[in-house]
């Protein structure tokens, strides 16, 4: 909503290279690509010194990653439920 | 250099603090910049060992103690303030320049300090002088703030005294060395430490201060104020603490939840400021764990931590300063007025989340080494969660939010030049030390068997932080990452700013309606005692009056007949 607002104020600004959409879609495959490449990789060496024998399966950090961060997320908006207040909750 | 050598580091900057308002204002700032670099230079002059040693009463205090622990956090605190004195140059307010001078200068003395008094003056000499910082904003806000500020820090300060007083009751030494003794529960002048160095370090519960009062700060006095305090109070962890397990689950628990209070968060300050006491667990973790790895990893990391969270707490004050806010929500699209603020961003957030050729790479690994060494299989993993956190709220939220996202359509200018070249400055360590990394490791108080750039880590690290990049992307597209919002999110200082008041409140309350409703009635009450005792007492009263000496003599026979009686019973 916000940002509909400015733009209309200045519609002579073209976007910059990070804002076209086609650059954004390359951003986004290069990034699925290299991400699929990092699993690959996997397959090309072993870890020297494992200490754990989940550390060892196969693209552990990659899922592990991604779950991570979603659960974060996720938890973030519980937790916004919980303890979100009034941007001058403390003013008043 | 001897006599030199025997005055606290950092002193110069202290002392320098008292001649800068004589000195003109414009330069002032300079004044600041020459004194640190020329502090730094005393200091690295000052051979090793323990130096000023002065005998108090029945013991001596230790002023200057450098060995391979307090020279590495002693430089770094060097750096710091030089980076942060370049920053602040375009600044005329002489009370943030007195402020900063005397708050490094403090922090510098704290870390060389040998014995626990020396330890405690320094101590609350930065939580005084830092406190100028946050008042320097000159708002309602930015002064309540910086009281709850000042109390929390003068109580940790009277912990630690008491903790050193007690402590030299039993023990009759005050040298700041281990309180760890294997086997054993730390005694009462332990635990009051702890407790004085677990508020600075923000432990879990003790840790709000910091994210109240870190925003309120000057867009430069955060800088200043990211990079002492806390790291202060793990220099002092590492030096007391070392080994004791109980700061591993503590630890833990400080990398999880800043992390989720940092995703709703929507003053991109505060987040840094929830980063901050999220990197402060992993150093917590690796002094808990307490081997030479993780301690290694712990200076370490340290050591990255303040010049990355500096660079970070840069670029979001050069926002501030050119914006005005640093508020997610009316942020965006800064990338195209201050493409170098954003490029020195990205590098400070590539660093915290740990990307190969950057320095949180080759420090935060230490630590979750150590932990993996050590066969702490959660200990592991929770690391491993708190990195992806780390990409989350520092490695995009900020520089996304700020620079990128949608476009605000506010234009600036890029930051000043000063600000630039600051974060210059610390983009060049950060990746400096990522590269060169054998430079760093050589400082650290352990000689080191660690080389971070295996294959296995560099895959399984970019693994880790690609697929968190990815997982922001899905979230994002499919309109499920939660949107700015403008808004306050509570936390522990809720019981104090809002809880506490509002239990006082309802006492009075109880008190007015208790006052109210039986106060005349006790006044009755006690008048009718006191009417009572007048007429009992006065001179025709019945306790009051002239007896005769027939009845006393009455009296007493027969007092003394019942005594003889109950004698005999």
């Amino acid at each position: 909503m916000n940002a509909s607002k400015h733009k209309s104020k200045q519609v002579s600004d073209p976007p910059s290279w990070f804002e076209r959409p086609r650059n954004i879609n390359a951003m986004i495959a290069g990034l699925v690509i290299v991400c699929g490449l990092l699993v690959v990789a996997d397959l090309f060496y072993t870890n020297p010194h494992p200490h754990f024998d989940i550390e060892t399966s196969f693209g552990f950090q990659a899922w592990f990653g991604f779950v991570s961060f979603v659960v974060i997320v996720f938890l973030g908006r519980i937790l916004r439920m919980i303890v979100g207040r009034k941007e001058d909750y403390y003013d008043r | 250099m001897i006599m030199i050598a025997n005055l606290p580091p950092g002193l110069i900057m202290i002392l320098g603090a008292l001649v800068l308002p004589f000195v003109a204002r414009r330069l002032q700032a300079y004044g600041v910049l020459a004194l640190s670099v020329i502090s730094l230079g005393l200091f690295l002059l000052t051979p090793a060992g323990e130096h000023g040693n002065i005998a108090l009463f029945n013991t001596t205090l230790n002023m200057v103690r450098i060995d391979s622990l307090s020279r590495i956090f002693g430089i770094v605190f060097h750096i710091a303030a030089i980076v942060s004195s370049i920053y602040a140059l375009h600044v005329r307010d002489p009370r943030q320049h007195i402020a900063a001078l005397v708050y490094a200068g403090g922090a510098i003395g704290a870390c060389c300090a040998g014995d626990l008094i020396t330890l405690f003056v320094f101590w609350e000499l930065t939580a005084l002088s830092s406190v100028f910082l946050i008042w320097a904003s000159d708002s309602e806000r930015s002064y309540r703030s910086g009281m709850r500020y000042l109390i929390i820090q003068v109580a940790s300060g009277v912990l630690l005294l008491s903790g050193a007083i007690i402590h030299y009751v039993q023990s009759g030494s005050l040298a700041f060395d281990s309180f760890v003794v294997e086997g054993q529960p730390l005694g009462l002048a332990a635990t009051l430490i702890l407790l004085a160095l677990g508020i600075k370090c923000a432990f879990p519960l003790l840790h709000n201060w910091l994210q109240d009062s870190y925003p309120e700060a000057t867009a430069t006095g955060t800088v200043f104020l990211s990079a002492f305090t806390t790291k202060l109070a793990v220099y002092s962890l590492i030096r007391g603490f070392a080994g004791l397990d109980l700061l591993i689950p503590i630890g833990c628990a400080m990398t999880l939840f800043p992390i989720v209070f940092a995703v709703i968060e929507n003053d991109l300050r505060r987040v840094l400021a929830y980063s901050l006491n999220n990197q402060l667990g992993f150093m917590v973790v690796g002094v808990g764990i307490g081997t030479e790895l993780a301690i290694n990893g712990t200076v370490a990391h340290a050591f990255c931590h303040i010049i990355y969270k500096s660079l970070l707490f840069m670029s979001m004050g050069a926002v501030l300063y050119r914006v005005g806010t640093t508020k997610a929500t009316e942020l965006g699209g800064l990338h195209k007025s201050m493409p170098w603020t954003t490029l020195f961003c990205i590098i400070g957030a590539g660093a915290i989340s740990g990307f190969p050729l950057l320095s949180g790479f080759i420090s935060k690994s230490m630590i979750i080494s150590a932990a993996a060494e050590q066969h702490q299989f959660w200990v592991w993993i929770v690391l491993l969660i708190a990195s992806a956190g780390v990409m989350e709220h520092s490695g995009i939220k900020i520089p996304f939010f700020a620079f990128f996202s949608h476009d605000s359509g506010k234009r600036v200018e890029e930051a000043p030049w000063n600000m630039l070249t600051a974060m210059a400055i610390a983009a060049f360590f950060c990746v400096g030390l990522g590269i060169a990394y054998p430079l760093l490791y050589r400082m650290l108080p352990y000689t080191v068997d660690y080389h971070p750039y295996t294959v296995t880590h560099v895959v399984t690290q970019m693994q880790l932080l690609l697929f968190a990049l990815l997982a922001f992307v899905v979230l994002m597209k499919s309109g499920l990452y939660p949107a700015e919002q403008r808004s306050t999110n509570l936390d522990t200082d809720w019981i104090y700013r809002r809880l506490l008041p509002a239990c006082i409140r309802g006492l009075r309350t109880v008190y007015d309606v208790v006052n109210d409703a039986f106060r005349s009635d006790m006044v009755v009450i006690v008048h009718g005692i006191m009417d009572f005792t007048r007429s009992t007492f006065n001179e025709r009263g019945i306790l009051g009056r002239t007896w005769s000496s027939s009845t006393m003599t009455l009296w007493a026979t027969l007092l003394l007949a019942v005594c003889l009686l109950l004698y005999y019973l």
